[in-house]
């Protein structure tokens, strides 16, 4: 399932770095011009990055948290817990 | 009329670029003896324009509207816009309108229905096998774009198919030039997903087995069983697939095959000896 505009905002700011700055600077100034649904928007601000890989292209996931400036081993360690977050949630069926 | 002058394929680790420094000094050694071999085959092609296919890594387009194949039949196209391919020379790139336009055209009459773009941005998908090859200045470049990154993607089977296309399409090109294909993307690895930085050498060595032996079923059952299976990077291979047909479907060379822990990807270095064509 690809999350339209989630997948808006984290195209838009790798596709464009004045973007990107402006983002690191004040994420909600940004935030409030792309109609995310309140759920979606919370994962964002929360940095919840299993809920949003669900929702994106791993790719465009992986640029999102590089424009984010997150530290490599963050992400690694995240998007590889966000694997064993979604294998134990389908295990509990 | 158009010559082939030859058929090559190369990975685009984008770590080779933005983390050289992070890697180590053998991997680095094994990484620029194989770009350079890579370059040295394709200068020795003398190439008046190469054709390359690669994917698009979310710049050219977007969800709401990806082709699956797109051709690029401008006469100009911009250079990667990646921030950390800011010392990458190519900031204009040449295409081959005309050569572009012949290409598209004989894909429809052969029920291919490619996009085509007057305009692209060729990421460091497409740029950073030439740039780290050697290629200081480039010929004309026509860029055809797979989708490998979204799905649906384009099946195997059709990948080869469009190989065979764009052999046919250089051939009966109505102009004496010479023609290199590069085929750039895969293999394993896997971004942006819970495996990501593990690479399946298994599935490396096998998949160039496949390329080797020249069995067409046995090359595209095998990458319809594994494709799903492993990490998302690997789609690539679609491009070296087409590569592939391009070539005949034989006459596979393996330049080198290096597992770099430090680039997250399993980097492939081939080309295609064409004296092995039908």
């Amino acid at each position: 399932m690809r999350d339209y505009w989630l997948s808006k905002l984290f195209f838009d700011l790798q596709s464009t770095p004045a973007l990107g700055v402006e983002y690191r600077a004040d994420r909600s100034k940004v935030l409030d011009r792309y109609p995310l649904k309140p759920e979606v928007r919370a994962a964002v601000e929360k940095d919840d990055v299993a809920y949003l890989a669900a929702r994106v292209n791993p790719y465009l996931l992986r640029f999102y948290f590089v424009v984010c400036g997150m530290p490599e081993g963050e992400f690694l360690s995240k998007v590889r817990n966000a694997g064993a977050d979604a294998a134990a949630r389908s295990s509990h069926g | 009329m158009a010559e082939l002058a030859g058929v090559f394929a190369s990975s685009h680790a984008p770590l080779v670029i933005r983390g050289w420094k992070d890697i180590s000094a053998p991997n680095q050694q094994s990484l620029k003896h194989a770009y350079d071999e890579l370059g040295r085959r394709m200068k020795a092609a003398r190439p008046d324009v190469i054709v390359e296919i690669s994917p698009d890594h979310w710049v050219n387009f977007f969800i709401n509207n990806l082709p699956a194949i797109c051709v690029g039949v401008g006469e100009e196209h911009e250079g990667p816009g990646e921030p950390w391919m800011k010392a990458c020379p190519y900031k204009t790139i040449a295409g081959h309108p005309k050569l572009a336009t012949h290409i598209a055209q004989l894909a429809f009459e052969h029920d291919f229905e490619p996009a085509v773009s007057h305009h692209l941005i060729l990421d460091h998908g497409f740029a950073i096998p030439l740039w780290k090859g050697g290629f200081d200045t480039l010929p004309p470049i026509v860029p055809i774009i797979f989708n490998d990154l979204e799905p649906p993607l384009p099946t195997v089977r059709r990948c080869l198919a469009w190989g065979s296309m764009l052999a046919e399409a250089i051939r009966t090109y109505p102009e004496n030039i010479r023609v290199a294909i590069l085929a750039t993307g895969g293999l394993s690895h896997s971004i942006g997903e819970p495996t990501m930085g593990e690479i399946d050498e298994d599935f490396d060595r096998e998949c160039l087995r496949h390329f080797e032996a020249a069995d067409e079923r046995r090359l595209v059952d095998f990458l319809n069983e594994r494709l799903p299976t492993i990490g998302n990077g690997a789609a690539e291979v679609r491009n070296w697939v087409a590569a592939h047909g391009a070539a005949g479907k034989r006459g596979f060379e393996l330049i080198d095959y290096c597992n770099v822990p430090e680039v997250y990807v399993g980097c492939g270095f081939a080309s295609w000896n064409l004296g092995a064509r039908p």
